[in-house]
């Protein structure tokens, strides 16, 4: 079974043997696979320079069980230019997919949305609107999505209130136990309009606690990373 | 035989093949290739310098008098200090990482020896730190992050450049080493 030429990009490699790589897709139809890629380590490979994460490819891969092999890769464009904060959170990113999204299952709209946010990391947005905005996005792709339009009674949500809000009900108004946010910050994340720090700051909160949930013990590495390097590069 | 197949490239053909070889043909060298590595997984650890293997605290290239303090040069492996060291001119010190960040693998500042490094632009004798990570997304994440904290230390950094290989053909060289050549072209005079 061969599958030819769809859009595609890398979220992840590992050397494979001596010369090969396990790389981890990300495709439009086909949501994330893994493959290998023989002989892309080789001193003249023609993929090594195309499998790396943040390059538009079109791909081709042959194989039914859960490793496919590469058999064609075309670049689509230039790489997307990610620096710095931009590119730990191209990474973070990465993760999330890594993590949330299983393999094989296709997930067009999730494709578009990394697509966008990428995008939006290349021209310099700040980083934290597309961030939170894309948890919420793919969060809602998966079946899991966060309720923020009404609260556990199905009353609409109102500003200048402070919410309980728990994983499977949702924001509350009696409830004792789950995480303090206030309606304006469920309501500006409903509506992917997050400006002031206080906000986002919520938002943040929010969706750290949701995706721990999804993620379960283990913590995402990237976000450690971002840690360590902030650490260091500290006074 | 297992314990040969532990080698990259090393498949049960060819440990069978080494295995016979050295206890039918050449029990000598067989002796000889034991002690060596008993010797070498005892003796050579990372230089408390630079992080290359070394069998003294400090390697040879951080204790030699001759080499340039002012330079220092940042490479992912050992073996890219030995393909420098044999390729080019260069006479300054390295600092080796052994491997580049890698946030999906947990790869970070601490694993690269950044405080060794940070160390090292703080004693005040480097000048320019040369980035020769290799032209990766990893490698130039990690150029760039180093870069940032040479820059801090009020050190130059300078990047290695990326660009078609000597005898190479335009027609068939790789959009991303083409276009990084392009935009990296130097006046000409």
């Amino acid at each position: 079974m061969t599958t030819q030429l769809q859009p595609g990009v890398v979220i992840h490699t590992r050397a494979y043997g001596d010369t090969s790589l396990l790389v981890e897709l990300f495709t439009r139809e086909q949501g994330r696979l893994g493959a290998i890629a023989r002989g892309a380590r080789a001193a003249r490979s023609r993929m090594r320079p195309l499998l790396q994460p943040f390059q538009p490819l079109l791909l081709s891969w042959r194989g039914r069980g859960e490793l496919k092999t590469v058999t064609e890769i075309e670049a689509t464009g230039a790489p997307w230019g990610l620096r710095g904060d931009a590119l730990l959170s191209g990474y973070y990113l990465n993760e999330l997919i890594m993590r949330l999204l299983p393999r094989e299952d296709p997930a067009a709209a999730v494709y578009g949305h990394y697509v966008s946010a990428i995008k939006q990391l290349e021209n310099g947005t700040p980083i934290e609107p597309v961030m939170r905005v894309f948890e919420k996005r793919l969060l809602d792709e998966l079946g899991v999505g966060l309720v923020l339009d009404r609260d556990t009674t199905g009353s609409p949500l109102q500003s200048g209130q402070l919410y309980r809000y728990q994983p499977e009900s949702g924001p509350g108004l009696s409830q004792e136990h789950g995480l303090k946010i206030s309606g304006e910050a469920l309501m500006a994340l409903q509506a992917e309009s997050l400006e002031s720090p206080e906000i986002l700051a919520e938002a943040k909160g929010l969706m750290r606690w949701v995706l721990r949930q999804h993620l379960g013990e283990r913590p995402l590495r990237s976000r450690a990373i971002w840690r360590d390097l902030k650490r260091s590069a500290g006074p | 035989m297992d314990a040969l197949q532990q080698l990259p490239g090393i498949g049960p053909r060819s440990a069978r093949r080494l295995t016979y070889h050295l206890l039918l043909h050449d029990r000598g060298g067989a002796r000889e290739l034991a002690e060596a590595l008993q010797h070498a997984v005892e003796r050579v650890g990372r230089c408390e310098g630079c992080r290359n293997l070394s069998e003294e605290a400090l390697c040879n290239l951080c204790t030699s008098t001759r080499r340039d303090d002012s330079q220092l040069c940042i490479v992912e492996s050992a073996a890219d200090v030995e393909a420098l060291e044999s390729a080019t001119g260069y006479s300054g010190r390295y600092f080796v990482l052994n491997g580049h960040l890698s946030p999906l693998d947990g790869i970070g500042p601490n694993e690269l020896g950044i405080e060794l490094l940070l160390q090292r632009f703080r004693q005040g004798s480097v000048s320019e730190v040369i980035l020769a990570t290799n032209p990766t997304v990893e490698g130039d994440a990690t150029a760039d992050y180093i870069s940032g904290l040479a820059v801090e230390c009020g050190l130059s950094a300078t990047r290695i450049a990326h660009g078609v290989p000597v005898g190479g053909e335009l027609e068939y060289i790789d959009s991303g080493t083409l276009r990084q050549a392009f935009a990296g072209r130097r006046s000409f005079s």
